[in-house]
């Protein structure tokens, strides 16, 4: 399954639709949904807010695939951004001391279980994986 | 997302359902806000009918519970579902802001 989105905020229901559709066409369970759900609800954040806020259309590619792992894959033509190098937070810090900010990367690792990061094409692709029960 | 706002003298308790996404933490934060403005001394954001927080929500729980304490004031989250209570745990919120009233 791939779904086609703007970089804009609302074109983000498009893909919380695709996936819930993609996960019972293929009965996947609710954990790996939700994590997946989380994932891309951060990552398409952090395109839309930051790498491709510029005032112009772009377009993001999501693709929905099953393997031993569900597969999920973002390509976008936006500027080079890799999220894998943004620095890990301490979440063992105690609030009151802690940056307001940068938790998204670190959900997004938690509850993936691998994330790479390569460019293609002038094309940024993230590709996210969640290992399936056996 | 929908919110109800239960308010008891200077105490304010949130409810939320559905999806505390980047325009969900928008619309808590401009509840919050609200409540604050309106001389509420504690503010408790009841997490029991939220079935997903990404990270922009724990970015305005974290900032008005920071603020609340400094004024001498509180806000906490309180009964999470599951769901959400996997990304506070995971986030290093759980303990500090969790507490059922």
């Amino acid at each position: 399954m791939q779904i086609v989105l703007k970089n804009q905020p609302r074109e983000k229901q498009k893909v919380v639709q695709g996936l819930e559709q993609f996960g019972r066409d293929h009965r996947l369970p609710a954990a790996v949904v939700q994590a997946a759900d989380l994932a891309l609800e951060e990552h398409l954040t952090n395109l839309m807010n930051y790498s491709l806020a510029d005032n112009r259309e772009h377009q993001i590619k999501v693709r929905f695939a099953l393997a031993s792992h569900f597969i999920i894959e973002v390509e976008d033509d936006g500027p080079p951004f890799n999220p894998l190098e943004v620095p890990a937070v301490d979440t063992t810090m105690p609030l009151d001391r802690r940056p307001i900010g940068g938790l998204g990367i670190h959900l997004m690792r938690r509850f993936m279980d691998e994330i790479e990061y390569h460019s293609e094409g002038g094309k940024n692709v993230l590709r996210m994986q969640k290992r399936l029960p056996a | 997302m929908d919110i109800r706002n239960i308010v008891t003298g200077d105490s304010c308790e949130m409810l939320v359902s559905g999806r505390i996404d980047g325009a969900g933490a928008n619309q808590l934060e401009v509840e919050i806000l609200s409540a604050i403005g309106s001389g509420s001394k504690s503010i408790y954001v009841n997490l029991d009918g939220a079935t997903f927080l990404c990270s922009a929500g724990l970015r305005v729980l974290l900032q008005y519970w920071r603020q609340m304490k400094n004024s001498q004031r509180v806000l906490l989250a309180t009964r999470p579902s599951p769901e959400v209570d996997a990304v506070l745990a995971t986030s290093g919120f759980r303990e500090v802001l969790v507490e059922k009233v």
